[in-house]
């Protein structure tokens, strides 16, 4: 064979090392890379680019509150680790404990699913919602950005040379009311045809936050600033006047593309229960 | 000595060394020295062979077509007719149809040498669709007849069609569609080949191992003596796996006959997904005449897509029209079926074979009848269920009683259908649905003695007894069936009793294991062959063999398709209740409830499975088995865009068998495999229909699609 | 950096020198000749080629077998001749579970791993034990019904 092509380093140290010299691609669990690489029964997986397997690095791992009140989730926390985290916003808990099946979920990493950029991705749609941010690691040195802005789209990240998602920090939520949905290609172990997020904070009847997030609409998690800032101040009993401008706003930022009579058409419905929930006073917590 | 009885719960004999990770099907095999076939497949839908670049080989490998095939053999296939080609050579018709193998012993070399083979067409345009078909879109595929029409056929029964619509105060007419269906057996398809004793000796996974020898012994000019077929452990074939494994099998002996050493071809799943034989999509139109509000006449013209090569497609197709009037007697009736040439891949046998497309079409037809009338379907559809004696659309008649009247009561009674179908109004979000269907058993008409002539023999060993015929076990359980009904008759335990994956070599040809057939025909003549060796069990160990022999007195016309078609129906009945989500439109299953008459069950556990399996294909293949085809391409290419059900998308069954021996059959039993897939996917678009309030003319309705149908009908 | 990768396969310990994105599959079923692992579908979306790796199920068809290194990894063959692994098997032969049975290694090694960690699970619960193992033939009742009397059968088993 030729040059090796893959690394295994023992820490982080040693990886960002060969990441760097190899102008690597970082391996985590695999479910994602594994399968873009396959090259069949007996045929080792091939790469454009060697490949570094971070899969055991420790300094990667586990999920803790910090002492800001933010959440860390080691990048390579699977998707079962977080499911099951009583630290984690229960948004993105809700979209980890539906990806894939039991298996998937068992070798899945959030990292991974973040870097890998899919717009069918399940945990990035919450954690854009809720403002989280990963913190990339280089021999250069270390960076912070939001979920939102480190996707640029289907594929594409802002990761640059010999960097390495090593964990995503989601910041305290003060939301009072959430919705989460996936909608599959079937009930369980399925590729997502459109999720949802939608969270609101409501104070004293009046709306203090409120975002929505929706994936597998477009080439990245759609997250509309604008269609948000229409409902944020009003009061519980105006949300009803500014719905149809809000929905109108978020309709024109979803992708015309795939299927988008049904996702336009779902996707308006569902924020619409969630805002006529809102309206009559539904209890807080994750709306259903 | 106690002995095995029909009526015993015992284990499948299959079972352990399966669960154990024991049974080895073809994929777990290895043969010293080894070679691997990787196929080279055209990407071009329809055009000319201009130039085939090949990158140098190393030693020991060698890139086999057409050209190796020697001078007295033939490039073809044999499987119904002979249309289809070993390897595509100075043209193709679609997508996927195989040009070469590449053989070698390093896969990682072979992948290479595939990803460099390039090959220069001259593009013609395809035609895809039955509509492309039907226009004979880039010039008809059979210039001498103008059109593309591989196939075609009529049945009538009762007055001139003109004459009942001309008395008609109204006609109700609309168009049905069903898509493809992939049969994702877990297992791929795959075979390897070595030589033994100067005969060509095959590893399949197959449902058929005469089919195979049948197939591909002319493509060697040799007989099909030379040929040994054995099968191993099949990992699901529903049809799959009926006629494909000769595009298999064909190439590689061309192959082993040039290199002479074991070669193994397994397909990997994306091969299996975007290059196997799949079910027919079909176009129904359906005419009916209505007097007083009741049926007078049905008229049906029925397109099935056949693909590039016919196959066993005008065999599906015959099926599909001899179903096409359901469970019903209809007075007058007129069907006409047409298979349709496209440049697409071949479709092909699977599990109904032809019929549910049919049975889909009218069973959704008189829903809507229904519902234009103002009536409960099933209220309208019980008046016309057939009875004994009556005529079915081939003019034969109905020879067995039917129990769907009492299937009705309990289906009717345990979903509380008839609350529900009240209480459930329409739109409100739920939905009840039922569906009554029908799959006659084997071969049609006096096909099983005119066209199969299946044979079984017994062999005796002191106390033990082996069953040598070519029928196999796929996953249906005829390993545990048929010893079931040798212990039973020669009054063994099932233990003494031996029946292994047969080889052609050493066993007599039963038949394909097909059509329903294998319980019904061969499981009879072991009972027959059973019979004559416990008459003569004081001779000791002796051999018995026996051949099928149809009853007297119904007769069957295979030039006009007129007589008596089947000898014994199966009987079922299907009844879902959904729930859509008004936000989503995803539909959740709530509750399914069948019944099916199948005769008498040889083994319960097993006729039990197989019923949850069936009524399973058939709700994916309604709501989620989406397969399309643009431009000759497959757009679902693997698991995870072409899905299947799981085990959450829906609830568990209720079961029912209705007891109606058949006196043709073992024990009582009828062909039941192909029947508990024929009805269910109807039941289901009558629950959604009923739950939304809308129409639906074709299937599946995915949630993206349930939102177009309410778009649309809601203009 | 790791030259070698060093894993337990069914308790006996293994030395894996070669590409370190050789699937684990295929390092079960080509290297070693375990063949009780299927493979279905070669992209972690069917179950077949389910498989423990440190107590967790996994798809081995997407793992490389460099992020293996001090793994222990159970396969069909590993848990069969146990009890629990003869408790799920006798069940599944009982209950009809089985028809062609591709599937079933893996199923069985996902009724493995749920019954070790919900020794007693509900019918809501297996069915989403399973949700990740693909079977076409038998509509899942049976193997449902099967995993529930392995749990009532085996009940002090799964206990430990």
């Amino acid at each position: 064979m030729e040059e090796m092509m893959c690394y295994i380093p023992e820490n982080l140290e040693e990886a960002l090392a060969i990441m760097d010299e190899k102008d690597a691609i970082a391996l985590a669990g695999g479910s994602d890379l594994m399968v873009s690489g396959a090259n069949g029964t007996g045929v080792n997986p091939s790469f454009s680019r060697p490949v570094v397997i971070i899969s055991n690095l420790p300094e990667l791992k586990g999920i803790k509150k910090r002492e800001d009140g933010w959440t860390e989730i080691g990048a390579l926390s699977t998707s079962r680790e977080i499911a099951e985290s009583g630290l984690v916003h229960p948004l993105v808990r809700n979209a980890a404990s539906l990806m894939g099946a039991v298996a998937l979920r068992n070798s899945a990493t959030i990292g991974g699913n973040i870097a890998n950029a899919s717009p069918k991705g399940d945990t990035p749609q919450p954690l854009i919602l809720l403002d989280a941010e990963v913190t990339l690691k280089s021999v250069r040195g270390e960076r912070r950005m939001k979920v939102d802005d480190f996707i640029l789209g289907a594929k594409k990240t802002k990761l640059e040379k010999g960097e390495i998602i090593t964990s995503v920090l989601i910041p305290p939520s003060s939301l009072t009311h959430c919705y989460y949905r996936k909608i599959g290609m079937r009930r369980a172990n399925a590729i997502s045809k459109l999720t949802i997020s939608i969270g609101a904070e409501v104070r004293d009847g009046k709306v203090v936050d409120f975002r929505a997030s929706s994936g597998a609409a477009g080439p990245k998690v759609i997250r509309s600033h604008e269609a948000e800032s229409i409902l944020i101040g009003k009061t519980l009993s105006e949300l009803t006047e500014y719905k149809e401008e809000f929905l109108d706003a978020w309709n024109n930022a979803i992708s015309p593309r795939a299927m988008p009579e049904y996702r336009r058409g779902t996707t308006r419905r569902m924020l619409s229960f969630f805002i006529d929930a809102l309206s009559a006073g539904v209890q807080e917590g994750i709306i259903e | 000595m106690s002995y095995t009885k029909i009526s015993d719960k015992i284990e499948r004999v299959d079972a352990r060394t399966k669960a154990r990770g024991e049974a080895m099907y073809v994929c777990d095999m290895s043969l010293p020295d080894m070679l691997y076939a990787y196929m080279v497949r055209s990407t071009c839908p329809r055009g000319k062979i201009l130039k085939i670049d090949v990158p140098n080989l190393p030693k020991g490998y060698k890139f086999i077509t057409a050209d190796d095939i020697p001078q007295k053999g033939n490039n073809e296939l044999w499987m119904i007719s002979k249309d289809w080609r070993a390897f595509a050579k100075d043209y193709v018709l679609y997508v996927g149809e195989t040009i070469g193998l590449l053989v070698g012993p390093d896969r990682t070399v072979l992948k290479y040498l595939r990803d460099n083979i390039h090959i220069e067409y001259e593009m013609e345009e395809p035609a895809v669709t039955i509509d492309d078909g039907i226009a004979s879109k880039g010039g008809p595929m059979f210039p001498e007849k103008g059109n593309n029409v591989f196939c075609s056929l009529y049945c009538e029964k009762g007055r001139p069609m003109e004459e009942v619509f001309a008395e008609a105060d109204e006609i109700f007419e609309e168009t049905l569609e069903t898509g493809y269906q992939e049969h994702v057996h877990l297992e791929t398809n795959g075979a390897i080949v070595t030589m033994e004793d100067g005969k060509f000796v095959f590893y399949a996974s197959a449902q058929c191992p005469f089919y195979i020898r049948k197939s591909i012994a002319g493509i060697l000019g040799i007989s099909v003596d030379d040929i040994i077929i054995r099968q191993c452990t099949t990992g699901g074939a529903f049809g799959g796996k009926e006629h494909f494994p000769d595009v298999l099998c064909g190439p590689l002996l061309v192959a082993e006959n040039v290199i002479r050493k074991p070669i193994k071809l397994i397909f990997d799943r994306e091969e299996d997904t975007q290059f196997s034989v799949k079910r027919h999509p079909s176009k129904c139109v359906y005419k009916t005449a209505l007097k007083d509000g009741k049926i007078i006449g049905m008229d049906a013209k029925v397109y099935y897509n056949v693909g590039a090569y016919l196959s066993s497609s005008f065999v599906v197709l015959q099926r599909g029209i001899f179903h096409a009037n359901g469970v019903y007697n209809i007075p007058s009736t007129h069907l006409v079926g047409e298979g349709i040439g496209t440049n697409t891949f071949p479709t092909c046998a699977f599990r109904g074979f032809g019929a549910p497309q049919t049975i889909f079409a009218v069973e959704t037809h008189m829903d809507h009848i229904a519902h234009h009338l103002g009536v409960d379907p099933l209220e309208f559809k019980k008046d016309y269920i057939i009875k004994q004696g009556e005529e079915t659309v081939t003019n034969g008649h109905i020879i067995e009683e039917v129990k769907l009247p009492e299937m009705l009561d309990v289906i009717t009674k345990e979903s509380d259908y008839w609350r529900k179908a009240k209480e459930y109004t329409p739109g409100c979000g739920k939905g009840i649905g039922i569906s009554m269907y029908l799959h006659g058993g084997a071969f049609t008409g006096n096909g099983e003695q005119a066209i199969i002539k299946a044979h079984a023999r017994l062999v005796r060993t002191g106390d033990k007894v082996r069953i040598e015929v070519g029928s196999t076990e796929m996953g249906q359980g005829f390993q545990t069936s048929l010893r079931k009904i040798a212990a039973n008759t020669l009054q063994l335990p099932i233990e003494n009793i031996e029946y292994n994956n047969p080889d052609t070599s050493k066993v007599v040809d039963s038949g394909p294991t097909a059509a329903s057939r294998s319980t019904m025909i061969v499981g009879k003549l072991v009972e027959r062959a059973a019979e004559e060796m416990k008459r003569r069990w004081d001779e000791g160990d002796i051999t018995t063999e026996v051949e099928y022999e149809h009853p007297e007195g119904y007769p069957w016309d295979q030039s006009t398709f007129r007589g008596d078609a089947y000898l014994g129906w199966g009987w079922g009945v299907a009844c879902v209740e959904v729930e859509v989500d008004k936000l989503t439109n995803e539909v959740k299953t709530v509750g399914i409830w069948t019944s099916h008459d199948i005769g008498h069950a040889i083994d319960e556990l097993i006729v039990h499975g197989q019923v949850n399996g069936g009524i399973i294909q058939s709700l994916g293949y309604a709501s989620m088995e989406k397969l399309e085809n643009k431009n000759g391409f497959f757009r679902q290419k693997r698991m995870s865009d072409y899905v299947i059900p799981t085990s959450m998308d829906f609830p568990r069954q209720f079961y029912h068998l209705q007891e109606n021996p058949y006196p043709w059959g073992p024990q009582g039993a009828k062909g039941m495999g192909e029947l508990v897939f024929n009805g269910a996917d109807a039941a289901y678009v009558d629950a959604v229909e009923r739950a939304l309030g809308t129409t639906f003319n074709s299937i599946p309705i995915p949630p993206e699609d349930i939102e177009e149908a309410l778009k649309k009908n809601a203009q | 950096m790791l030259s070698e990768i060093k894993f337990t396969l069914n308790g006996k310990r293994i030395i894996y020198q070669g590409d370190p994105l050789r699937r684990l599959l295929d390092v079960i079923r080509e290297d070693l000749g375990f063949t009780g692992t299927k493979e279905g579908c070669s992209e972690g979306e069917c179950g077949a080629c389910s498989v423990i790796k440190d107590g967790r199920l996994v798809t081995s068809c997407i793992i490389p077998i460099g992020a293996c290194n001090g793994s222990d990894i159970l396969t069909i063959e590993g848990i069969r001749d146990t009890e629990k692994g003869e408790c799920i098997i006798s069940a599944f032969a009982e209950g009809g579970a089985v028809q062609c049975g591709f599937c079933i290694p893996g199923m069985v090694m996902a009724a493995y791993y749920l019954l070790e960690n919900n020794p007693n699970p509900s019918e809501e619960e297996i069915r989403m034990g399973i949700s990740g193992n693909i079977c076409r033939c038998t509509g899942y009742d049976l193997i449902v019904d099967s995993i529930a009397l392995a749990a009532k059968k085996g009940e002090e088993l799964w206990k430990k």
